[in-house]
């Protein structure tokens, strides 16, 4: 069938045209024609978007953004590298796995930090080609490659490698072989979760059943907390307890070790002892997780690519008979008839249904869970009087992605905020009151996981939190007007995988947020330093009402602004993307 | 205020059509371009498309027409491959479509729903890229780029990104990615939507240039003239069922018949057939919404 010649169609002679046959394979010329055209394509985009002065910030603030990502993973790649150093010089390479435990938990919770902050690339959108199922999933493979949790995960392996190839050379092929197949289980496996969490929370009854595992995993923890913490706290370090704690720890290792960070850990500890046979072993185990955490992605990519839908309009016609439906539907309706209720009732509702919203709210509560467990692993008292402090402030930072980007929902709906009578103001100011609302109860939430995990904190620490929250939280709503308005990008309201990147207003909002807590701290900081403590929390709220002047007075010059950008802001939020 | 929407699907359950052709009554011709059987697709409790069996000629300019939500686009998106059907099988020139057939996949072009365009590219860096994801080497991609550009008045438009182009070009830019690789079938969805008259003129020439040339056009449109104009077949599909399907005047045929006073012999327009066979009851909207100026 191949080679429909087209000859003349268009009016033109044409010579006989050459295809590349339509194999399915990964190095098939077809598909190494595809990758190359994609390739091709990426690159026209980057370089068209340099043509403005917007797309080459853009471009700028994403190079800068990997820098950044670059630098933090250059950091815990060093410590890491140290550490290793450190285990295979004074011969301790049994505890290696607990670096290798690290790198699996930065490579698996960086994504849910960064899920919409990332450009990612919507592979399904290649399917109406002939694209064979292996290049689709190598491709998905190739994508996971360039994350920023890979970029993160490799450097820290790398670190690993150095530390440990610098007092033994002659374990640096094994040790890269080991370390290479680990991270390949890290890509895949990441890519997996996504693409599962993608499919379970699309639908309705499983979205409900992952919601619940998690609220009982989340409280599971909880319960599990208090009686970790009395047993640590009814054991002083003694010789036998020294003893017992060895015990358990040889039991976790005995565990651990059938787990991918461990098997890694383990297999470079035998090599290096002599033990080639266990050695090998221990990466084969570690092919073996390869292998089902590529399984596993695979199931979920075979279904997408032939032709599974998650999220179509028929879906979507059905939520609509049953909202409609009388009797049996959850109002969502708010008081007030007023523009200000029409929009925090619109956003309420586009929240509800909108995975990735529902994702930005929830995912900085997760993170907080992990702080917690990071804080509660330490034994400085400052540590557990600054663990809501420091959970909520994460709470906020994790929330400034739906702040700063307060349009990127709207889609082509952002047509009707210019047509309408409605000033923009009015609008941002809708918006600003429903986040602060949101956000508030995110960080009771947050809060109340920290105490949960780490106990009632100092009312002293409390008030400064609030404080500061009073301050931080008007400022981020001022600055998030104004990025919304210069800087917009529009939301898939689909899919947590399919974002487009911050760009700029990503690398612009995190060095906001770093002043935002960088004020706090300084404040907090000199009033403790001469002696005065409880100074901070007036202190921050004088500094709040600054704050609230700016914010404002931003929502004063909002409709000029907008009026300014209002090409970029339609053309990017309806047109196509 | 009654129901429109129910008196629609009333009015389309009761309605027979006893002289309407029989669905699959082509057995002596040739392989089909497009075959169904059983066409199923479920979300759910909704059934978007229900049991829809269907067959396209080779050489056919097909119009697949119904209201909105009645189940067109989900059609042609199993009809391309980019949606499973829940049950039922496709069969394009002979051929089982499934994900697997990449080279009947090569067969098959298509205008999606919403175009499927990449914004931060050029028109001739788009079609270069098309062109090459169905694995044609880079001079023909070339060439054809070059063709296709000029034959859709794109050409003095080259170095603007797409996202900066008209909703009318994008359309055309659409239709040129859609059949650079010389299709044998063609799947539209509602393309002359947004395009202005001039163009709606070039693109129509194009598309009846294919047909003579033996290939197969399956377009959707909601403008009821142009799909007279150009199809000699059409389809109706409502609330997800196939209501009707034969050759334009099979159907005025069979709707003359069961509308009391119309003469066999008189004249239905496609609009008549359509409203008729999918059954708008004619409300007075005026009358209905008087607080309109």
């Amino acid at each position: 069938m191949a080679g429909i010649s087209g000859a003349g169609r268009y009016g033109r002679s044409e010579t006989p045209v050459h295809w590349a046959p339509a194999t399915g394979g990964i190095f098939s010329r077809l598909a190494l024609a595809q990758y190359a055209a994609l390739t091709a394509m990426r690159w026209h985009a980057f370089r068209n978007g340099m043509r403005s002065t917007r797309g080459a910030l853009e471009a700028a603030a994403g190079g800068l953004n990997y820098l950044v990502y670059a630098g933090m993973g250059l950091s815990v790649g060093a410590g890491l590298g140290a550490s290793a150093y450190y285990l295979t010089s004074h011969n301790h390479l049994w505890a290696l796995p607990a670096l290798l435990w690290t790198v699996f938990f930065v490579w698996q919770t960086t994504p849910i930090a960064v899920a919409s902050f990332q450009q990612q690339f919507d592979l399904a959108g290649l399917l109406r080609f002939p694209l064979g199922f292996r290049p689709f999933f190598v491709l998905h493979l190739l994508f996971g490659l360039i994350d920023i949790s890979a970029v993160l995960g490799a450097l820290a392996s790398f670190g690993i490698w150095i530390g440990i190839v610098l007092v033994r050379p002659d374990l640096s092929t094994w040790v890269a072989l080991v370390l290479v197949v680990f991270g390949i289980f890290n890509v895949l496996l990441s890519r997996a979760i996504f693409a599962w969490f993608d499919r379970w929370l699309a639908q309705r009854k499983t979205r409900e059943i992952v919601s619940v595992l998690l609220l009982v995993g989340v409280l599971g923890l909880q319960f599990l907390n208090p009686a970790v913490r009395e047993h640590r706290r009814s054991a002083p370090f003694t010789p036998e307890s020294r003893v017992a704690t060895q015990q358990r720890l040889a039991q976790a290792d005995a565990v651990q070790r059938w787990f991918p960070p461990g098997a890694a850990g383990r297999s470079i500890e035998r090599a290096a002892n002599g033990h080639a046979a266990e050695s090998l072993a221990y990466v084969g185990l570690l092919g073996l997780y390869l292998l089902a955490a590529g399984c596993l992605l695979a199931v979920r990519l075979r279904a997408e690519h032939r032709g599974e839908s998650m999220s179509d309009s028929p879906t979507a016609q059905k939520t609509a008979k049953r909202a409609s439906g009388a009797g049996s539907k959850v109002s969502l309706a708010i008081g007030g008839s007023g523009p200000i209720s029409a929009i925090i009732e619109k956003d309420l509702r586009t929240i509800m249904r909108s995975l990735p919203l529902l994702y930005m709210i929830g995912a900085p509560l997760l993170m907080v869970i992990v702080l917690a467990s990071l804080i509660h692993n330490g034994h400085a008292s400052w540590q557990a009087q600054m663990a809501v402090p420091l959970c909520i402030a994460y709470a906020l930072l994790g929330f400034t992605q739906m702040i700063y980007n307060n349009l990127g929902a709207e889609g082509s709906g952002i047509q009707l905020l210019f047509l309408s009578p409605t000033p923009v103001r009015t609008v941002l100011l809708a918006k600003n009151l429903f986040h602060a609302l949101i956000f508030a109860l995110v960080a009771l939430a947050a809060g109340a996981l920290a105490c949960l995990r780490l106990g009632a904190p100092d009312p002293a620490w409390l008030a400064v939190t609030v404080a500061w929250l009073v301050f931080a939280l008007p400022l981020h709503l001022a600055v998030g007007n104004l990025f919304s308005l210069t800087m917009p990008r529009r939301i898939n309201l689909s899919r947590i995988g399919r974002q487009r990147g911050a760009g700029a207003s990503g690398l612009l909002s995190m060095l906001v947020q770093v002043a935002v807590v960088a004020v706090g701290a300084v404040a907090v900081t000199l009033c403790w330093y001469f002696g005065h403590f409880w100074l901070a929390a007036p202190l921050l709220l004088a500094l709040a009402i600054p704050s609230l002047l700016v914010w404002m007075r931003t929502l004063a010059g909002a409709e000029a602004m907008a009026n300014r950008h209002r090409d970029e802001l339609i053309s990017t939020l309806a047109k196509t993307e | 205020m009654s129901s429109g929407r129910g008196a629609i699907a009333r009015k389309a359950t009761t309605l027979t059509l006893p002289r309407l052709p029989s669905l699959l009554s082509f057995p002596h011709m040739e392989i089909a371009a497009i075959q169904t059987h059983g066409l199923t697709r479920s979300f759910d409790e909704l059934v978007a498309v229900n049991n829809v069996t269907l067959r396209v000629a080779q050489g056919q300019f097909f119009g697949f027409l119904g209201p909105n939500g009645a189940g067109k686009s989900t059609t042609i998106k199993m009809l391309t491959g980019l949606l499973e059907p829940t049950a039922g099988s496709i069969e394009i020139l002979g051929q089982p479509l499934n994900a697997s057939a990449l080279e009947l996949k090569r067969q098959i072009g298509v205008v999606p729903e919403g175009m499927a365009l990449l914004g931060r590219l050029t028109a001739p860096e788009y079609l270069h890229f098309v062109g090459r994801m169905y694995g044609l080497d880079r001079e023909t991609t070339a060439r054809r780029t070059e063709e296709l550009l000029d034959f859709m008045q794109l050409a003095g438009d080259s170095r603007k990104l797409v996202t900066d182009f008209s909703h009318g070009m994008q359309k055309k830019l659409a239709l040129a990615a859609a059949v650079i690789h010389g299709p044998k079938v063609l799947f539209l969805d509602e393309p002359f939507e947004g395009v202005d008259a001039i163009a709606a003129g070039m693109l129509k020439t194009m598309l009846q240039g294919m047909i003579q040339r033996g290939a197969t056009i399956f377009l959707t449109s909601h403008v009821l003239e142009i799909v007279e104009r150009l199809c000699s077949h059409v389809a109706i599909i409502h609330q997800g069922r196939l209501v009707a399907n034969g050759s334009l005047d099979e159907l005025r045929a069979g709707v003359a018949s069961t509308l009391p006073g119309t003469e066999s012999s008189q004249r239905l327009t496609l609009e008549e057939i359509f409203l008729s066979i999918v059954g708008a009851n004619g409300t007075e909207p005026a009358q209905e919404l008087s607080w309109l100026a």
